[in-house]
């Protein structure tokens, strides 16, 4: 279509008003053409200038104002133009030559232009909504009560569009992991502090999109590339992840987290999503050790700290993130959050043409492999701090028993008690173990519920193995001797004699026993 | 983790256990008393440092109990209130020789 572009000089008032409308209309050769206003040179437009415009409002299909400077800008916001017609601002043209390089985001880099001010220049050369939609949910995550940065200028770097902040005296937390490795813990701390402040913030419904529906995406689109079981697996454990109204920020590794002298400020705002937790750490496992399993030199390349650093300060991380130590709960955890970075990191790669490649194909395959045995033993991608899935077999009693002590202590738990549970989990986890699945193998969630007045503990094992009421089993004669007595039910036995409450209920395809014991 | 520190002196043998005494652990003690079991006939069970005992112990106390009661004796020493309790609930406190 034709487009005709004008441009407006100096001031226009009620002196030249009729004048400049008799040059624009000179210059409007073809009528229904779309008219552009270059406001680049104009200085000031008084009410008489307005209605010039309005006037050529009317006769035209398409108008729009083009590098209005800001004091123009100004008049036309407050007389409304700005919503009658598109107004684009001119923007001020920053230079990052020379400026050192503070962040690396999805979508964008982050350059320091003075002292005070930092740049985020975006990747794509179009970028001006994706800005508006950054700036948008900034400002969202900041009324939410997240610490951010807003941005509060867009400019012109080179031929791309940046957001201008300000950020002074700040550093990552990429840096000083890179540069002061004896801070690790404090790093931990604060990145676990923000991360909670992140997933306990309740985002208004339609406000950001949700995550669930993008990982449905990914898993739809791997359709095509797993065995076919696996494929529907996985799409299902992702479909069975419940709606979730909290935020999680999509993109939280270390470079986006940021010291700005003592207060920590999350940046890079445009991934920010909803969803359940589960999703947060996916992306957080791929940041720090997923993008990198097979090359360990790309972790170094993108934050500055080698692959070691990034294994413990991702498990420390996942360690307090759930307030565990146990080992076990932390691998859960973790094998949960791979089943879904692997997923986005295959897709990610086969459309980038990684399968051409010969080492990116060996990298997918790598990907492929691990998240093919994953699926093989996870029910659920959801999980919870006082549950514990794991497989059953005897050889994970440890795990289990030091799960249930680690409630139990936070519960200030009684020794004596403590034992007499830790008999009685023992118990149900080998009888589960021995013969739930057998021969062949399956999980068990084991839950652990602390509750006050009166203080009592609930442990809660679920397994969907064959139906079996280990309950229903006659009880041994105790007082027999030694010559006479048999071994047999002596467990169960223990089990009723030591907890308060023992029961047992099959429901839904699941074998339900429930212990409680008062404390 | 269970340890065994063992002391045999001819046919006079002392099992000091420290640690738990459970499913994974039990094996060991089996273990440990079946091979000196044929030369004894006193056994002593020192649980002065045992903090934790299941079924699956009871399970090798009632076997180490059946076999040394044919050839001589066995004991138990050092029981902590905790483990009598368990003693007590399951009849063992009838069984075993314990002081």
């Amino acid at each position: 279509m034709e487009q005709i572009c004008v441009e407006l000089n100096g001031r226009i008032d009620s002196g030249n008003a009729a004048q400049v409308e008799e040059t624009i209309k000179a210059q409007i050769t073809q009528p229904g053409a779309a008219v552009v206003l270059d406001a680049e040179k104009l200085d000031y437009i008084s009410s008489a200038g307005l209605r010039v415009i309005l006037r050529l409002k009317k006769n035209t299909r398409d108008l729009k104002i083009i590098n209005v400077n800001s004091d123009v800008y100004e008049i036309l916001e407050m007389t409304g133009f700005t919503e009658l017609m598109p107004v684009e601002k001119a923007y001020r043209v920053v230079s990052i030559e020379g400026c050192e390089e503070i962040g690396r985001g999805a979508n964008g880099t982050l350059y320091r232009i003075d002292q005070d001010n930092v740049v985020k220049v975006y990747n794509n050369a179009d970028a001006l909504s994706e800005i508006q939609h950054e700036r948008e949910v900034a400002k969202l995550a900041l009324i939410l009560g997240v610490p951010t940065a807003i941005s509060y200028d867009v400019v012109r770097v080179g031929d791309s569009y940046g957001s201008v902040f300000e950020l002074l005296n700040a550093r990552s937390f990429s840096k000083i992991l890179a540069t002061e490795p004896e801070k690790m813990d404090w790093c931990v701390q604060e990145y676990v502090k923000m991360l909670q402040i992140i997933h306990g913030t309740e985002v208004p419904k339609g406000k950001l999109p949700d995550m669930r529906e993008t990982v449905i995406g990914w898993a739809q689109f791997l359709q095509d590339h797993l065995p076919e079981t696996a494929a529907k697996k996985l799409l299902a454990l992702v479909e069975a992840v419940p709606q979730d109204d909290h935020m999680i920020h999509g993109d939280y590794h270390t470079k986006n987290l940021e010291l700005q002298n003592d207060e920590v400020l999350l940046i890079d705002m445009d991934t920010l999503a909803v969803g359940n937790p589960v999703f947060e750490l996916a992306s957080m496992y791929n940041a720090f050790i997923g993008f990198s399993e097979c090359d360990h030199e790309i972790i170094k390349r993108f934050q500055g700290f080698d692959f070691e650093t990034a294994q413990a300060f991702w498990r420390k991380t996942l360690a307090a993130y759930l307030g565990t130590t146990c080992e076990a709960k932390l691998t859960e955890v973790e094998n949960k959050a791979r089943i879904v970075g692997y997923t986005r990191l295959i897709r990610r790669s086969i459309r980038r043409k990684g399968l051409e490649d010969p080492k990116r194909r060996q990298e997918i395959e790598h990907w492929k492999a691990e998240l093919l045995e994953l699926l093989e033993q996870t029910d659920t991608l959801t999980f919870s701090p006082n549950e514990l899935v794991i497989e059953a077999v005897p050889e994970n009693l440890p795990d289990v028993q030091a799960f249930v002590d680690e409630h139990l202590e936070g519960a200030s738990c009684p020794m004596k008690a403590q034992m007499q549970i830790g008999v009685a989990v023992e118990e149900i986890f080998i009888n589960i173990a021995s013969y739930a699945y057998a021969p062949e193998k399956g999980n068990t969630t084991v839950r652990v519920e602390v509750s006050q007045e009166p203080v009592s503990v609930t442990i809660t094992f679920v397994d969907h193995g064959t139906p079996y009421d280990p309950l229903s089993k006659q009880d041994p004669d105790v007082t027999l001797d030694a010559e006479h007595r048999e071994i047999g039910g002596l467990g169960i036995f223990m089990t009723k004699q030591l907890m308060d409450d023992v029961a047992y209920e099959y429901q839904d395809g699941k074998n339900i026993l429930t212990l409680k014991k008062n404390l | 983790m269970l340890n065994i520190t063992k002391a045999i002196e001819n046919d006079n043998a002392v099992f000091s256990l420290e640690g738990r005494l459970d499913t994974i652990t039990a094996p060991q003690l089996e273990e440990a008393i079946k091979s000196a079991v044929s030369d004894l006939s006193r056994l002593t069970l020192d649980f002065e440092k045992l903090e934790y005992i299941s079924s699956a112990g009871l399970r090798v106390l009632l076997m180490a109990q059946k076999r040394m009661g044919q050839q001589g004796e066995m004991k138990v020493v050092h029981v902590s209130d905790t483990i009598q309790e368990i003693f007590e609930v399951t009849g063992f406190s009838d069984i075993l020789t314990i002081e």
